[in-house]
C-alpha cells in the first residue's frame, strides 16, 4: 500500500469511529455530517470524498459494527462452544456498542432500504452463528428442537425490547451489564431439556 | 483477514475456505460439492432461505434482503 493510500484508509478509519460515537449520542438519522466532521477533525469535504452520501457513511459504520460482533461468535461458533457461551459472546459484542445499537434497532424503520439490508446482513451472521451451536446441542438433546426462525426471535425480542426501553430499564446506565446474565438464565431455562 | 466473496463470511481458519483451499476467494458455504463457485441464482436461493429459515422473514422480504446484502459483495457487484 503506498503512503497515500495509507492515509486515506487512516483517514476513513476516523471518520468511522466519529461516526460511531456522534451517531451514538445524536441518532442515525439526525445527526448531521458536520458533526462528524468536526469530531473526527476532519473538514466537511473530506467525509464526502471518502462517502459519497451520508447513507454510505451510515452504511460503512453498521457494517464495521457487524464485523466486530460477528467476529468473535465465528470463532466460538466453530468450536465446542456451547449456547450459553455463544449467547454471552452475542451480548459482550454488543454492550461494546450499546449506544450504537439501540440507535439502530429503534430507528430501523426510518432507514433506508440498503442501510436495512446491512441490518439483516449482520443479523443474518449472528444466526449463521446462533444456529450452528443450537443446531448441534438439539442433535446432542442438549437443547429442545423447535423452529430456529423463533428461537433466534425470541432472544431478539428478549433482548430489544430491553434495549429499546433502556430508559425504563436502567436510567442510568448499561442494560445489559445489568440485565445480561440474567436474560442468558432464563433464555436457558426456557430452551434447555 | 480475508472475506468471502460471495457471501462476505470472514475466513480465518483453512476450513473456512472452499474445499480447504486458502488461495480461494470464496467460503466453504459458497462452494458446490466439486468446488467451484455457486451461481448468483444459487447463492440468492441459498440466502432466501437461511434467511427465511433462521430469521422467519416473509419469502419475498427475504430475497430482497438478499438481492441487496448481494450487490454489495465483491463477486456480484454490477
Amino acid at each position: 500500500m503506498s503512503k497515500r493510500d495509507e492515509q486515506k484508509a487512516k483517514t476513513r478509519q476516523i471518520i468511522i469511529h466519529a461516526a460511531f460515537e456522534q451517531f451514538s449520542k445524536g441518532g442515525l438519522i439526525n445527526t448531521p455530517t458536520a458533526s462528524v466532521a468536526k469530531a473526527a477533525g476532519v473538514s466537511h469535504g473530506t467525509i464526502f470524498a471518502h462517502f459519497p452520501t451520508r447513507e454510505d457513511l451510515l452504511d460503512a459504520v453498521i457494517e464495521e459494527f457487524g464485523i466486530r460482533v460477528s467476529e468473535r461468535m465465528h470463532e466460538l461458533a466453530q468450536g465446542a462452544c456451547g449456547m450459553r457461551e455463544i449467547l454471552q459472546v452475542h451480548l459482550k459484542g454488543i454492550s461494546e456498542y450499546e449506544n450504537f445499537y439501540i440507535r439502530l434497532i429503534s430507528e430501523t424503520p426510518l432507514l433506508h432500504e440498503d442501510t436495512k439490508n446491512t441490518l439483516i446482513m449482520i443479523q443474518s451472521a449472528v444466526s449463521f452463528h446462533l444456529t450452528q451451536v443450537a443446531e448441534r446441542e438439539m442433535e446432542k438433546h442438549i437443547i429442545k428442537r423447535m423452529p430456529l426462525n423463533l428461537m433466534f426471535n425470541t432472544w431478539l425480542g428478549l433482548i430489544h425490547y430491553y434495549l429499546a426501553n433502556r430508559d425504563l430499564f436502567a436510567p442510568e446506565g448499561s442494560v445489559i451489564s445489568r440485565y445480561g446474565e440474567e436474560w442468558v438464565q432464563h433464555f436457558m431455562n426456557l430452551i434447555s431439556l | 483477514m480475508k472475506m468471502c466473496i460471495a457471501c462476505g463470511m470472514p475466513m480465518k481458519a483453512k476450513e473456512d475456505f472452499a474445499m480447504g483451499d486458502e488461495s480461494k476467494d470464496y467460503c466453504r458455504y459458497c462452494a458446490r460439492p466439486d468446488g467451484s463457485m455457486q451461481s448468483y441464482d444459487e447463492k440468492l436461493e441459498g440466502m432466501t432461505d437461511f434467511i427465511v429459515r433462521t430469521q422467519g422473514l416473509d419469502k419475498a422480504a427475504g430475497e430482497n434482503a438478499a438481492r441487496g446484502m448481494m450487490e454489495k459483495l465483491p463477486a456480484w457487484k454490477k
